[in-house]
């Protein structure tokens, strides 16, 4: 295997193999995304409705959703939600990880059986919820009622706070195998020579679980949060299912909200300004994450 | 009205003023399936229609539709979807400028981009002629007011009706049910107290919260806007009817803030709660799942408020046809067969009283009478209102009811408990802020 | 005997909170109409039935639905996999100009949600005459599918030695040789990993699929069960309970067998 025409050595190059080698991605990318993305950022800044194009009218869709209280609502909500979710996956995926990591009997199908929630669609988990969240029907509400711990059925979806609650919980059902299955991993690349160096210094638990293997779960925690996060903020089909956005627009997301207006509305300039607004924060996010990756 | 010969309708209105609208008239005396509106040589139709309520109704418009096929030799294929779903591919295909010929929608979906839609008059004309004539709710979910015409042709409304427990209202003290809202507050009091207390969802529930929310507002006088589209929902009408909507939520089982149009529906069948609003749906499911209990399932039209009239919601569904339709005329010509008599008694008929026709003639159907529990249902459409009343039905009044500004200020004052008066002035607020913008 | 209970009570309490709702679509799949309405214990079933089962697998095109969402998830799994491979390689292997754009730029990929992209995606798809073709949905998914996967790949084929690579250039391999001879097969455990990732998002897809697919043959599981189930305001629980847990069936196949090597493909990309 010594000599190679010139023209293959040419399409050998890092340069050239390399561009070559994304071009597929890049033509997805590009064509159904990228294009798709930009067009959508146009739409914020027009007054398109559906089916007719409009005109351009720079910020001013913009400048009409920040006044308006539905979308600021809107705008806590989606942040809350992603927050409380996050840190719920992270806290509660960490310790389900830390009990799968040991050798039990059982825990190899505890780990498939654990990855159900995320596995199964959402609109579909969604209508089994609806059950286990229903003000006449809940079987939770009815354990809890047999067990006398309470009088009657827990009006989970009935109030504002009881609903955005709810599906926050939901999502954390649904996201919890992720980060679970993720930390394993993560774990699982930690040597076990430095929890038995620490054992030999005298540590405890606590102690090794902060000094170790927190920071060494750093790095993966960072790349789950981060993409989880871009996922719960774009959040669109559980809430639809479960809450429809309410009551009262208490669970309005961004992603609800912007449907609702481009959508049933035809409202598709401001639809589209509501589904951007996050943007910045989602780069933001986006450059951190990027520039954490690559300094290593 | 009993109905004339159609020939002979063809025949009087070919020779009225309608004619310049119709095309391909048939020779006088021709064979009756000859069609109205000729369709393009090598048309196939496209419709995208809701998933049936009921499993004849599909097996009776596939049947319809092949007799449409075999008389014109225009093929039609057609996609069902559930009605929740049909919103992105309507507002896709007029976005777009592709897609099915023909969509059976909701409620104001033609009046959101009207200016893609084929006019619907002559096919207006030709029915309401023939059958008697459309309900005036027809129009004011199908005559567009911006471009002064047509722009769908109206098929009726799932009818709303009030469910009740008759065993349940006589023990409350009621030997028939009230026929005014005063004495529905005192029964519905009784209920609540016997242990059977009504339910009307308050959460964002497409169809039964807008259903009785609308019913009430209306019921008072209380009104969204007026004729020219200015609003008039702060008013001591409105507030009256939030009022009156606080004080029966008050017998309202738990948790109707969170129901979705399936709940009352679990909750009826269940024998949770003994007085809801709701389709015909309600009713038949009685007789399929709980047979039991069935005898003493009841509906009645919801009775008036201090208006001294029935004010009804309904779900209103009508087929329009895209401008990028390359057979509108062949789509013009179906809508018209499937609406026309031998078609449309077997359909109505086979519906249920599960959808209630815009074309009055076939309230003479004897399906209506057949048990006094459907009958509720045939004059759903007679007594109804529109959303938006009283202003142009359009895109504002479509986007205040998706943003469902009408329920969440009946749940304001219900749930969140805010006064009757903040809670109109905060749905002005909104609905001055949706109708500047449409 | 300790140990046991620090690892079984929190891990029952795990496992009762993350099953919860598969058991009760298992009891809804089984139970009639009438008991799910009004039961004195809704933890049990008195009169089982397996008419809602039978029913969704004759009377609806059920088994259609999972043979097309099979396909679109087979296939768009390959593709992405395939794609995010070579283009993890060329990003972190071949570290050509422009690389640490390309990376940032495929992160962002995410940000504007299906639920507003889908109007101009829609556009583009019926503009390329794809509209209603069932496998025009595999090269849309991959558009949120090779960003993920990208990431994950890059992580991986990072931790792999130069060395190797090295070496085989003393050899003479050229770099597509060293992309498919000496890397792809150590790449395994990511790209398995990669697979399960992707296989997952597409069999849960919903937005597209109901958007772009018009014929009742195209229909996925989820569009289809929702579109014929659910009549209104009538839900057919029993139906749509049954079809959630067979159609989680293959997921959960495609998992336990695979989950070693998906948690060895994360870990091996997330080492220091």
């Amino acid at each position: 295997m010594t000599s190679r025409s010139p023209l293959l050595a040419r399409l050998d190059s890092p340069r050239v193999l390399g561009y070559l080698l994304i071009t597929p991605a890049a033509i997805i990318l590009l064509g159904l995304l990228a294009y798709p993305l930009l067009l959508g950022i146009w739409l914020s800044l027009t007054s398109a409705t559906i089916g007719n194009p409009g005109a351009f009218v720079g910020l001013q869709n913009y400048a009409t959703i920040f006044a308006d209280p539905t979308f600021r609502g809107a705008a806590f909500f989606s942040v809350f939600y992603t927050v409380c979710a996050e840190v719920g996956k992270l806290v509660l995926g960490l310790a389900l990880a830390l009990l799968l990591n040991q050798r039990f009997g059982g825990y190899r199908i505890s780990r498939a059986l654990m990855l159900l929630p995320w596995v199964a669609p959402t609109v579909l988990s969604a209508l089994a919820w609806l059950w286990l969240l229903d003000p006449q029907y809940s079987a939770l509400s009815w354990v809890l009622v047999q067990l006398h711990l309470i009088h009657g059925n827990v009006d989970f979806l009935g109030s504002g706070w009881g609903a955005r609650f709810s599906v926050i919980v939901v999502n954390i059902w649904r996201g919890l195998p992720y980060f679970a299955i993720g930390y394993l991993a993560g774990l699982q690349s930690i040597s076990k020579d430095l929890y038995e160096a620490a054992a030999i210094d005298g540590a405890n638990a606590w102690q090794a679980f902060r000094r170790i293997t927190w920071p060494l779960l750093l790095p993966i925690t960072t790349i789950l949060v981060a993409f989880s996060s871009i996922f719960t903020l774009t959040d669109f089909q559980l809430i639809w299912t479960i809450t429809h956005g309410g009551p009262t627009d208490a669970t309005q997301v961004f992603t609800t909200l912007a449907y609702q207006r481009a959508i049933s509305g035809g409202q598709l300039g401001e639809g589209a300004a509501i589904a951007v607004s996050p943007i910045v924060f989602m780069v933001v996010l986006a450059v951190f994450v990027v520039r954490s990756v690559r300094e290593k | 009205m009993t109905h004339p010969d159609r020939r002979r309708f063809l025949q009087l209105s070919a020779a009225g003023a309608g004619a310049a609208a119709m095309t391909g008239l048939p020779a006088l005396g021709a064979a009756a399936e000859s069609p109205v509106f000729k369709p393009e040589p090598g048309a196939k139709i496209e419709l995208l229609r809701w998933t049936a309520f009921v499993p004849s109704d599909q097996t009776i418009w596939d049947e319809n539709t092949k007799k449409f096929t075999a008389a014109t030799g225009v093929p039609v294929t057609i996609q069902s979807l559930s009605w929740n779903d049909m919103g992105p591919k309507a507002a896709l295909a007029a976005q777009v400028g592709s897609g099915p010929d023909i969509i059976m929608g909701w409620n104001d979906d033609p009046f959101v981009y009207p200016e893609k839609l084929v006019d619907m008059t002559d096919v207006v004309d030709n029915l309401g002629r023939a059958h008697g004539g459309w309900y005036d709710n027809a129009r004011s979910y199908c005559y567009d007011q911006d471009v002064k015409r047509w722009v769908s042709l109206p098929v009726g409304c799932t009818g709303n009706a009030l469910n009740y427990r008759k065993s349940w209202v006589k023990e409350a003290g009621f030997n028939e049910f009230p026929k005014d809202l005063d004495g529905m507050l005192k029964l519905a009091r009784g209920l609540k107290k016997n242990g059977h207390p009504p339910g009307f969802a308050l959460g964002h529930a497409v169809g039964d919260a807008n259903s009785w929310t609308h019913w009430i507002l209306w019921a008072f006088g209380g009104k969204q806007a007026n004729p020219d589209n200015s609003i008039a929902i702060n008013s001591s009408e409105t507030v009256n009817a939030l009022d009156y909507a606080r004080a029966l939520s008050e017998t309202f089982i738990d948790g109707v803030a969170g129901w979705d149009d399936s709940s009352n529906n679990k909750a009826f069948a269940g024998g949770k709660i003994g007085l809801t609003m709701n389709g015909i749906s309600i009713w038949y499911n009685g007789k399929k799942d709980t047979p039991d209990i069935f005898p003493d399932f009841a509906n009645v039209t919801p009775p008036m408020g201090p208006v001294k009239t029935h004010t009804i919601s309904n779900n209103f569904t009508s087929a329009f046809i895209f401008k990028y339709s390359k057979y509108p005329n062949a789509s013009k010509e179906y809508l018209r067969f499937m609406l026309d008599k031998p078609q449309a008694d077997r359909w109505v008929t086979e519906m249920k009283g599960y959808v209630t026709p815009a074309l009055k003639a076939y309230a003479e159907l004897p399906i209506w009478t057949s048990d006094p529990n459907i009958t509720p249902y045939r004059d759903a459409l007679a007594s109804a209102k529109y959303d938006g009343f009283n202003g142009k039905p359009g895109k504002a009044a479509a986007q205040a009811l998706d943003e469902f500004v009408i329920v969440d200020m009946f749940a304001d004052v219900c749930v969140n408990k805010m006064s009757a008066k903040d809670a109109a002035k905060k749905a002005e607020a909104k609905l001055q802020t949706i109708y500047k913008r449409a | 005997m300790r140990r046991n209970l620090r690892i079984y009570v929190p891990l029952v309490a795990f496992l009762a909170f993350l099953l919860l709702p598969f058991w009760w679509m298992l009891l809804t799949a089984f139970k009639s109409n009438r008991e799910l309405l009004n039961t004195p214990n809704p933890f049990w079933i008195f009169h089982p039935t397996f008419a809602h089962v039978t029913d969704l697998l004759t009377q609806t095109a059920f088994p259609q639905w999972f043979a097309n969402t099979l396909f679109v998830s087979v296939a768009s799994t390959v593709l992405s996999v395939f794609v995010s491979y070579i283009t993890a390689y060329a990003i972190i292997r071949l570290r050509f100009p422009g690389s640490e754009i390309v990376s940032t730029a495929i992160f962002l990929a995410y940000i504007v949600p299906p639920a507003i992209l889908f109007i101009p995606v829609a556009s583009i798809i019926i503009q390329l005459h794809w509209f209603d073709k069932l496998w025009a949905l595999v090269p849309v998914y991959a558009t949120f599918l090779v960003p993920f996967c990208t990431w994950l790949l890059i992580g991986f084929l990072k931790n792999i030695p130069r060395e190797l690579e090295e070496a085989a250039r003393v050899d003479g391999a050229s770099n597509l040789t060293i992309l498919w001879r000496i890397i792809f097969p150590i790449a395994v455990p990511g790209l398995i990993s990669a697979a399960i990732f992707s296989f997952t998002l597409s069999w849960n897809e919903y937005l597209y699929a109901l958007v772009f697919m018009t014929s009742s043959s195209n229909k996925t599981v989820s569009v289809g069960m929702t579109s014929e189930l659910i009549r209104g305001d009538v839900f057919q629980w029993g139906q749509l309970m049954a079809g959630a847990l067979i159609g989680v069936l293959p997921a959960v196949l495609v998992y336990f067998f695979f989950v070693e090597y998906y948690v060895a493909g994360l870990s091996g990309s997330v080492k220091e």
